[in-house]
């Protein structure tokens, strides 16, 4: 277990190292791409813009101006944003994440379970009308852009049928602090949480069926039917298990991404200031110190999730090593 | 204890309704074919799909023989006639002070069936144009993602050990990309290249639809190998597998006669699956530049041109969106039916 | 100034500004009494981002936050604060008095008011007054330090040697006396003094860029200003109101402007009561809905500003001027009106200065039936026969724009437009933050880019010598605002000429400017489109909507009480 840890750490510092260079290399040959005219504003004088390049070291290498962009990342943590030099990036960072967990592990709970739900009632219920329906239930959610289908829950929430009873109890756009009013917190994620789950709900749920499918006939799983145990204990309790690993291998990707900031549209859809809104605004303005740290944030998670499902790999099922 | 003993699975097995005789001395693959044509849900599917197919391609038919619109061209200030009457494509508002232009709703016959985008455009003929684009790249990127997918997680997951590591933290490598940065630099690259990208001997079109596919393709790789792989891990530990391999079996036969046919049923499930992510990241990729370029479409484009409707159009993102659902479906039905087909999992099981 | 600070970032987001008469806007036109509002409340307003840029206030070039600034800083003179054109007269603010210019147009001599607290509780000094425009220079990064404020004495060696920055011969302060000394006379000076990025500061305020604008002697002061969040105004407690005209007290106790909607989700908000005004513009699918059941909360009311395609005259196709007149003839400026919101957001344009602006006399050649100054309809006939004789047919023209709307409609449109014309065109789309000053760049050889310009303040040389002149042209710079890449020996003396005449006689200078704006359209180094108007959008509690000229909704004349 040790070596694990050590060898995924390892891994996890390459992986950051290799991400930071070619995400400084893509924004740099990305033509008409110049800091030093974005941090100088609106309109500046010529001379002007030559000042700001000579004062931020934009006339500086390549490799230098990375090696000052990591520390001013990691070490001294003043790296400030080309696009607003009022934000640091940092501490936009720490204040950002609070908002962006609280709007995955939620919708990851919601998923995680009616995916599950889904998924058993289609194999326990195969062959009658209900396996069918759930499916087009679950194919039409993965079908939806999530930009759309948060829009249109907005559309109907905030606007057209918010003064009715349905509704009215739905709170502005935004967020609220857990800490500041628990209560509210919850209501301003309850919608998020559904529309982001809505995506996932489909894919993983058709994974599991597909899965439960394909052990139904397996040694172990006659083996317990053979030792008298109920259907449904031989379902729950054997079978589950080991479906699970195409489901735990999405899920670890999935909610890594998720946490690393790759909710941008639900978050920007519903006004909530989290780590993806960041992402989004960061590209939409090619502001490169934020898109940096966005990157290696979200890197940092994934690859984190990445050894995690590993090592429950070795859970679900006792043959298999953890790698 | 006798009744647990370990008992080989039977060589054979049977669909519902099969009987022995049926299925002696013919090839696995013919079998599964048999089997195939006997799913009529399966073949339902299989023709909406083609009907899908045909449709999209039939576009320009639809366009010149039944609407009469076009597709392409901006048709801000153009007119149409509406129940006999001769409207403006795009309305001004009505209210008191006369804000907001709109095009015209859905008016249910061959001109202008759904209504009109905000360019003056017939949706439907949009729509119909756009399923090739989006059929080529969503499938094309799905089954490349797939394949390049089911071989590395063959790989990594058999041979374990260094491959295993190294091919992983690659995956990681990939998930973690930064793939809208990319999108929008290669976009801004490709847009101010006149004649496109030159590395060594690829030359890239900037209005290639490889571009997008290839993009799409490798970005979701680790998203079908992470469960591929599971899934050999498991198939691998096998007790006739270690007894295959301490017999002396050889690598490539192994993998392909024992560890294939136990993941292959994953892939099957998550190929359709794919190509609905596939389609709505193309959505993506085509609003930052890359891929299905104005005034071409695709659904997903067409999705996009809806957002900005929404509140007063919303069928303008619907009809796509639809289009996406029923592809979806229909090879969703049809992936059950094959993995059925190569290996039904009955409750009859001969001699018993 | 260019487009206003607001980076669209939704997927369509069309570019609404209307102008027209609002509800009531004929009441609005006389100077209605401001502050006379009920006090109180706190006043809520939503942007999608916070402004760009650095909020240093002798940086930062975005409406967004002069709107702002206007409430918390003063400068020696200010635009009068009321709605309609008086907004665009200059009335004294920390000054006493307006003065004439003495030794040719070169000395301007100020009596400092008494009595002017800043908002940490410091009385304002002559000190104060130069420290702040030595200020502009030692920052290093003020936009228009080199081209606006080097005129005082001291000014280009300051450019040179910002560090060490000196004043002492370009602003002599005695007691309350401040007398500035200029290189030459500069009929636009005044304007420029009332600009925020002569705002006056404290003389303590650090030179380097502050992360919120420092204390100011306005009504208001900045609380706070949390990029990813909030801004926040509150009442300034050393204030007491000396020129209602110059800097008014304000109505609500707190102006807030909160950051990250989108803007649709901002219509949505206004509508429900949950926020008083949206500084987005109005998605075009919530125009019809507010229009019709909000009505009386919609204000229209027209900009100084024109929006255009800039055809880049040294580079083929339309390095050629029959080619150039070819596409202004063929322009159907209606659907691209419609494409905008529709007549009532925008009316179509052939020339420079926008309505209603210093220099402006209406003149359009490129127009069935020309005659009028108002263009009607697209000639469609001459403009293929300028195309042939101007041998530039089959040509390739890359169209480059916005990829947002509805500059990429336009954009579209044009490709189309082109195409027929006989041109091989296609579409070159870009990101907002990329380009602006990619097009600027004359090494990118673009033929032809949409641009849009609103005024600094109003003076004819704002559009026609900064967008059109010759000076204003940098070869493969990325700051270079004439992107027509436009000079033309003759017409440059004319607007030197008209420069220098504003010095005695502005109404002569502005004659002069209608015949340089004339000139200049027949050169067409541009596709003028339209002039927009801008959509104010607010909730129901909102009284007392003022709409000036030159800083557009003034936020704290309003009540919400």
């Amino acid at each position: 277990m040790g070596a694990f840890i050590i060898r995924r750490l390892i891994g996890l510092v390459v992986v950051l190292f290799f991400i930071s260079v070619l995400t400084f290399l893509i924004f740099f040959a990305t033509p008409g791409v110049d800091p030093s005219r974005q941090l100088a504003g609106r309109n500046p004088s010529h001379d002007t813009v030559l000042a700001i390049k000579h004062e931020f070291g934009l006339d500086r290498p390549l490799p230098i101006r990375y090696a000052l962009m990591m520390k001013r990342l990691f070490i001294s943590r003043d790296l400030v944003s080309y696009g607003n030099q009022a934000l640091k990036v940092v501490p936009a960072i720490t204040s950002a994440t609070p908002v962006t967990f609280s709007l995955v592990i939620g919708a990851a709970v919601l998923w995680v379970f009616f995916s599950i739900l889904l998924g058993l009632l289609a194999v326990v219920f195969k062959g009658t009308v209900i396996d069918p329906l759930l499916m087009i239930l679950a194919l039409i959610g993965i079908s939806m852009p999530v930009f759309w289908l948060g829009e249109m829950a907005n559309l109907l929430t905030q606007d057209r049928l918010h003064n009715t009873f349905l509704f009215s109890w739905v709170p502005p756009l935004g967020y609220t602090p857990l800490t500041q009013n628990p209560w509210q917190w919850f209501l301003h994620l309850l919608i998020p949480w559904i529309t982001l789950s809505v995506l996932y709900v489909g894919f993983y749920a058709r994974v599991l069926r597909g899965n439960l499918l394909d052990i139904q006939s397996e040694d172990y799983v006659r083996t317990a039917r053979a030792k008298g145990l109920s259907p449904r204990r031989v379902l729950l309790k054997h079978m589950l298990r080991t479906s699970l690993i195409t489901f735990v291998s999405l899920f670890g990707l999935d909610f890594g991404v998720l946490v690393g900031g790759g909710a941008l549209l639900t978050e920007v859809v519903f006004g909530l200031p989290g780590v993806g809104k960041l992402t989004y605004d960061s590209l939409v303005n090619l502001d490169l110190p934020v898109i940096m740290a966005t990157v290696l944030y979200g890197a940092f998670f994934i690859t984190i999730m990445s050894a995690l499902v590993d090592i429950l790999y070795a859970r679900l099922d006792p043959r298999i090593r953890p790698a | 204890m006798a009744e647990f003993a370990y008992e080989p699975e039977p060589e054979v097995r049977l669909a519902a309704g099969e009987q022995i005789q049926d299925i002696a001395g013919k090839s696995p693959w013919r079998l599964a074919g048999r089997r195939l044509l006997r799913n009529r849900i399966a073949i339902g599917s299989l023709v909406l799909f083609v009907l899908i197919v045909a449709v999209s391609f039939a576009a320009p038919l639809y366009a010149h023989h039944l609407a009469h619109t076009d597709a392409f061209n901006s048709n801000v200030s153009g007119t149409t006639v509406v129940n006999g009457k001769r409207v403006d494509v795009i309305q001004q508002g009505s209210g008191k002070l006369g804000l907001g232009e709109t095009p015209i709703g859905a008016t249910w016959h061959w001109n202008y069936l759904f209504g009109a985008d905000a360019q003056g455009r017939d949706v439907m003929a949009r729509v119909l144009y756009g399923g090739r684009a989006s059929l080529e790249i969503g499938i094309g990127s799905a089954l490349i993602c797939c394949a390049i997918a089911l071989v590395l997680a063959m790989i990594a997951g058999f041979f374990r050990g260094w491959t295993d590591s190294i091919l992983s933290r690659l995956m990681d490598l990939i998930w973690a990309f930064p793939v809208y940065l990319l999108a929008i630099a290669l976009a801004t690259v490709l847009l101010t290249k006149e004649n496109g990208l030159q590395w060594g001997p690829i030359h890239v079109d900037p209005s290639s639809l490889w571009v997008p596919t290839m993009i799409i393709a490798v970005v979701y790789v680790p998203y079908v190998y992470r469960p591929v792989r599971g899934q050999v891990l498991s198939a691998r530990e096998k007790e006739y597998v270690e007894a295959a391999i301490s017999q002396g079996a050889s690598n490539l036969r192994l993998m392909f006669s024992e560890i294939l046919p136990n993941v292959l049923s994953t892939v099957i499930v998550l190929l359709p699956l794919m190509i609905a992510t596939t389609v709505l990241t193309e959505a993506a990729l085509s609003f930052l530049g890359i891929g299905v370029k104005d005034p071409k479409a695709s659904w997903g484009t067409i999705i996009n041109d809806g957002q900005g409707l929404l509140y007063t159009r919303p069928l303008v993102a619907i009809v796509p969106g639809i289009m996406i659902v029923l592809t979806v479906l229909s090879l969703n039905v049809l992936g059950d039916g094959v993995r059925d087909a190569l290996d039904p999992r009955a409750k009859v099981r001969v001699g018993k | 100034m260019v487009k206003r600070s607001v980076i669209v970032s939704s997927a369509v987001l069309a570019l609404v500004l209307v102008a027209a008469g609002c509800g009531g806007g004929k009441k609005n036109t006389s100077t209605a009494p401001s502050g006379g509002g009920a006090k109180g409340g706190t006043l809520l307003t939503l942007a999608n981002d916070a402004f760009s840029g650095s909020p240093d206030p002798q940086v930062n070039y975005t409406l967004q936050e002069w709107q702002l600034l206007i409430m918390t800083h003063d400068g020696l003179v200010a635009f009068k604060r009321v709605s309609g054109p008086g907004g665009t007269k200059l009335v004294p603010d920390l000054a006493e008095s307006i003065p004439k210019p003495t030794n040719g147009g070169k000395t301007w001599t100020f009596k400092l008011r008494s009595g002017i607290k800043f908002s940490n509780g410091q009385a304002l000094t002559g000190n104060d007054v130069k420290a702040t425009f030595e200020r502009i220079f030692k920052i290093g990064d003020s936009p228009n330090a080199g081209s606006w404020y080097n005129g005082i004495v001291g000014g280009d060696a300051c450019v040179k040697t910002p560090k060490t920055c000196s004043l002492s011969q370009g602003i002599v302060v005695n007691g309350s006396t401040i007398a500035f000394h200029l290189t030459k006379g500069d009929p636009e000076f005044l304007d420029k003094l009332a600009m925020p990025f002569a705002f006056i500061l404290p003389a303590s305020t650090p030179t380097k860029n502050v992360s919120i604008p420092p204390p100011g002697t306005g009504p208001y002061k900045w609380a706070q200003y949390a990029p990813s969040k909030q801004a926040r105004l509150t009442r300034n407690t050393f204030f007491k109101e000396w020129s209602k005209d110059a800097q008014p007290a304000g109505n609500p106790d707190e102006i807030v402007q909160k950051f990250g909607l989108t803007p649709t989700a901002e219509v949505t908000q206004v509508e429900n009561g949950q926020a008083d005004w949206m500084f987005d513009p109005v998605p075009s699918d919530r125009q019809g809905e507010i229009s019709t059941k909000y009505a009386s909360q919609v204000h229209i009311n027209p900009l100084t500003e024109t929006e255009y395609f800039a055809l880049n005259t040294r580079v083929p196709p339309f390095n050629n001027l029959k080619a150039r007149q070819a596409v202004n003839y063929a322009t159907d400026r209606n659907a691209l009106v419609k494409i905008f919101g529709g007549p009532k957001l925008a009316t179509p344009t052939c020339q420079v200065l926008p309505p209603n602006f210093p220099g402006y006399k209406p003149y359009c050649p490129y127009t069935k039936n020309a005659g009028s100054g108002k263009w009607t309809a697209p000639d469609m006939a001459k403009a293929k026969q300028l195309v042939a004789a101007s041998g530039t047919k089959g040509a390739r023209v890359k169209v480059n724009t916005l990829t947002t709307d509805p500059q990429k409609s336009w954009g579209n449109y044009f490709v189309s437009l082109l195409n027929q014309l006989g041109y091989k065109a296609t579409l070159q789309a870009l990101s907002p933050s990329l380009q602006y000053p990619y097009v600027q760049n004359s090494s990118h050889k673009v033929p032809f880019a949409w641009s849009d310009w609103y005024q600094d303040y109003p003076a004819a040389s704002d559009f026609l010598n900064i967008l059109l002149g010759c000076g204003s042209f940098h070869p493969n710079s990325n700051s270079s605002p004439n992107i027509a890449e436009f000079c033309d020996k003759g017409i440059q003396a004319k607007m030197d000429n008209a420069l220098k005449l504003g010095i005695t006689d502005q109404t002569a200078a502005n004659d002069l400017w209608a015949e340089v704006d004339k000139e200049v359209t027949d050169q067409a180094p541009w596709v003028a489109l339209m002039n927009t108007k801008y959509l104010n959008f607010v909730s129901k509690r909102v009284k007392g909507f003022q709409f000036s000229p030159q800083w557009y909704f003034m936020l704290d004349q309003a009540s919400v009480k």
